[in-house]
């Protein structure tokens, strides 16, 4: 009902009634921030994804198909724009875990938060190894991740958002569950 | 039945392994797998959402109020395009526009010839259904253009078919072009010509794969974006014709 209703107000943008595509703002930013966010790991970045994504659906307005949902087509403009965000900041990430990180360097590199109870210690603890375990993998590996395991996509959904073949999606999926798994091996020993 | 790798495990997890039902006999059956399952169950399990920061109510109202005044009325928006595209090259799409609409013209004439019992319509009825020829094809040439983009995998024996049909009128177009003197829109048609023939000619079985090839190798994004502005101003002459903007024009004829 709501897709039909979008079409519609498509239609009427593409008529020359700006003023209605702020309904189609409204309706889909939450959505578009949330995976923004997901993939970029900033805020101010997803905001930014947010409102670039808005402005391209815009332009592209005109290429938009009916016979497609318009939120699964601002919905993979905003994965791509993300995505690229993502690949031109990757250098700026300070921190890296190596190949060979241990166990140690994790214990050395989390916050001193010894004030706190045992057991919002180590919920913090899952949250910053988890963090930099995500930090760890490469835009297309935790973009795919991040459809898969937190947006329930399909590996069909991930390989039409990403225009990679399903079988280099499903690749991408396993290559990012393998490296999590190894990097957040020591917080079972430690747990 | 072998052990599960540790791909089939993930796969089974988020619910994608086509053998679901043997891999859970097979679950059933070997504690080593069973074993390896639950590490990754609970691995994956324990991988929680990323939390994302909560947004206002009036989110999405913000995003609008600082996008608004960044985005055209829709109409305005085809005229900055075109004003921008004059800028980058001003000349050789000042001629294309004149060209176009020779091109319109000389194709009406042409497709009136083969119709005896048009030539009866007034001169200020022809533009419209030259612009309106004109403009189908140049509308079928971009819908081609972006399935080839956007190739799904499917077969490719709808693109080859298309493009076959296109190809003859496509022709007619461009000597039509070329015959009055108009080389920018002549040039822009024998790309478009050239696209046409590789993916006629492709092989029936052609892989998907293949299309892309070639949609790198022509460059067809250029292209797609030629035959928008070139389509939209076609549209925007038909618009003037509705609007009896352009008896003028139908004088000159």
């Amino acid at each position: 009902m709501e897709e039909n209703n979008d079409q519609s107000i498509v239609r009427a943008v593409l008529s020359g009634d700006k003023e209605a595509y702020g309904v189609l703002v409204v309706r889909h930013s939450f959505a578009i921030f949330r995976v923004a966010f997901r993939i970029t790991g900033h805020k101010a970045d997803a905001e930014d994804v947010v409102q670039e994504t808005f402005i391209r659906g815009y332009q592209k307005l005109e290429s938009f198909e009916s016979r497609s949902k318009f939120s699964t087509w601002i919905y993979r403009i905003a994965v791509n724009y993300a995505l690229n965000l993502r690949n031109k900041r990757k250098p700026e990430v300070a921190y890296q875990i190596g190949e060979d990180a241990d166990a140690t360097q994790h214990q050395v590199q989390i916050a001193d938060t010894a004030a706190n109870p045992e057991r919002l210690l180590l919920s913090q603890e899952i949250d910053v190894l988890q963090a930099r375990a995500m930090e760890n993998l490469t835009a297309t590996e935790r973009t795919a991740f991040v459809l898969r395991h937190m947006e329930a996509c399909t590996t069909e959904e991930i390989a039409a958002t990403l225009h990679i073949a399903p079988n280099a999606a499903k690749q991408a999926v396993f290559r990012a569950v393998q490296k999590l798994r190894r990097d957040l091996a020591p917080l079972k020993v430690n747990a | 039945m072998n052990h599960l790798t540790e791909e089939q495990l993930i796969e089974h997890y988020y619910g994608e392994s086509p053998q679901s039902a043997r891999i859970d006999h097979h679950l059933r059956e070997c504690i080593a797998c069973s074993e390896a399952y639950a590490a990754v169950r609970g691995d994956l399990a324990a991988f929680e959402p990323i939390t994302v920061p909560a947004r206002g109510a009036l989110y999405g109202e913000q995003v609008w109020q600082s996008i608004r005044n960044l985005v055209p009325v829709y109409e305005r928006k085809q005229q900055g395009l075109r004003h921008r595209f004059n800028n980058s090259k001003s000349l050789g799409f000042a001629t294309a526009w004149v060209a176009l609409i020779a091109v319109a013209i000389f194709a009406g004439r042409q497709w009136e010839n083969h119709r005896g019992q048009l030539q009866v319509q007034t001169a200020a009825t022809r533009p419209p259904t030259m612009l309106a020829v004109l403009g189908d094809h140049l509308g079928r040439s971009e819908r081609l253009l972006v399935a080839l983009k956007h190739d799904s995998g499917d077969s490719t024996a709808p693109v080859k078919a298309e493009a076959q049909n296109l190809l003859a009128d496509n022709r007619l177009y461009r000597e039509s072009a070329t015959n009055s003197g108009n080389p920018a829109f002549a040039a822009a048609l024998e790309q478009l010509e050239r696209v046409l023939v590789e993916i006629a000619n492709e092989p029936d079985d052609a892989s998907p794969a293949r299309l892309a090839e070639l949609q790198k190798e022509l460059n067809t994004d250029g292209l797609l974006f030629e035959v928008r502005v070139l389509r939209s101003r076609v549209r925007d002459d038909q618009e003037e014709e509705q609007t009896g903007a352009i008896r003028t024009k139908g004088a000159l004829i």
